[in-house]
């Protein structure tokens, strides 16, 4: 087997990252092989640098200028109002628009023909008239009838000048005998 | 009570301790998948508003790394997909300014900076699975759990990318001198 069909495996075999299966030859082709061992050395070189990288300084104005920005348009987000908020003023809203354009129970205005005063007739003047009245009673009972006996009702006739009218008015009476 | 749930009862200060707590974390990967600072910092400012978003559906007893580590990965794609423009070794300076943090000397310095640059020439996934298993030291589950792969799929992608980053710093480096 040539040396290139080794590197993929090489190159795992210098960060740990082989599996045990293939470790085994790997590591007997290293021992066997000055240029594979260079190879995984140099592997090794770079592996490190790659993680000195992780603890090179950043520059601090580029994360102040980061956190900077992102604060920015957080509070910005926060100042603003939610989307809840503007659903449940919308929704405010709609409902008062509802209540206040809903019908009322209105009367409908039925036209009225305009009568001119000239068709009009005068109204006759009432013709008052002198009323009196009499008090019609039923006859006394003895004082030794019965207490408390249901009266008949009592009859007030209304005689007026016109021979016409007359008014009759019922009054009920107290039991006798209270 | 919890930062979490601090920060659900809508307290900004709390939210922000948490991003300073990750803030360092997500960047550096923005940097490492995007290899362009403004993309990154665009990418790290989209992982903590979608932070902020979701923070009350997360379960917290599963930690928030993982979450972090997709979203980032995710973003950083999509961006990647954007701007559809790849590096290629020819585009790659000779002169790679050392960084000036003193971190180190300055050849190594400057050899990390050959490897960042490689890492920029790989493929979305294979520069993926190894910034996610190489730099940020997690285990090829946990690399496969976020990337949604099988571990095999993530191991033939590692092993490819750690074979194509040794040829091109080789190759480089051989220019260079």
């Amino acid at each position: 087997m040539s040396c290139s069909k080794f590197e993929t495996d090489i190159a795992l075999y210098a960060g740990g990252d082989l599996p045990d299966g293939r470790i085994a030859r790997v590591a007997s082709h290293l021992a066997e092989c000055a240029d594979c061992r260079a190879l995984a050395d140099e592997l090794r070189a770079e592996q490190a640098l790659l993680g000195e990288l992780r603890d090179e300084p950043l520059d601090d104005a580029m994360l102040a200028a980061v956190r900077q920005r992102v604060m920015a348009k957080v509070s910005a987000k926060t100042r603003q109002p939610s989307r809840l908020y503007w659903s449940l003023a919308l929704a405010a809203a709609l409902i008062l628009a509802a209540v206040l354009g809903r019908p009322r129970h209105q009367t409908k205005r039925v036209p009225v023909a305009r009568v001119e005063p000239a068709h009009v007739a005068p109204a006759p003047r009432p013709h008052l008239v002198a009323v009196r009245h009499r008090v019609v009673r039923p006859r006394r009972r003895r004082p030794d009838a019965p207490a408390a006996q249901p009266r008949p009702p009592l009859l007030v006739q209304f005689v007026t000048d016109d021979p016409n009218i007359v008014i009759y008015w019922l009054v009920d009476q107290k039991p006798q005998g209270d | 009570m919890t930062a979490w749930r601090r920060e659900n009862t809508g307290d900004l200060a709390a939210f922000e301790r948490i991003m300073s707590q990750y803030e360092r974390r997500v960047l550096g990967v923005a940097l490492r998948l995007l290899s362009n600072p403004h993309d990154a910092q665009d990418a790290a400012q989209e992982v903590f508003l979608r932070l902020y978003k979701h923070l009350g559906d997360l379960d917290e007893t599963r930690g928030y790394e993982p979450w972090l580590y997709r979203v980032t990965v995710n973003i950083c794609r999509d961006i990647a997909r954007g701007r559809r423009r790849s590096i290629g070794l020819e585009e790659v300076p000779d002169q790679i300014a050392p960084q000036p943090d003193a971190y180190h000397d300055a050849e190594r310095a400057q050899r990390r900076e050959i490897v960042r640059r490689g890492l920029s020439c790989l493929g979305e996934k294979e520069r993926a699975a190894l910034v996610l298993r190489d730099v940020e030291g997690l285990s090829t589950r946990e690399v496969a759990g976020i990337l949604g792969s099988s571990e095999n799929t993530v191991r033939s992608q590692i092993s490819t990318a750690r074979v194509k980053l040794r040829d091109f710093t080789g190759r480089l480096l051989r220019r260079r001198s």
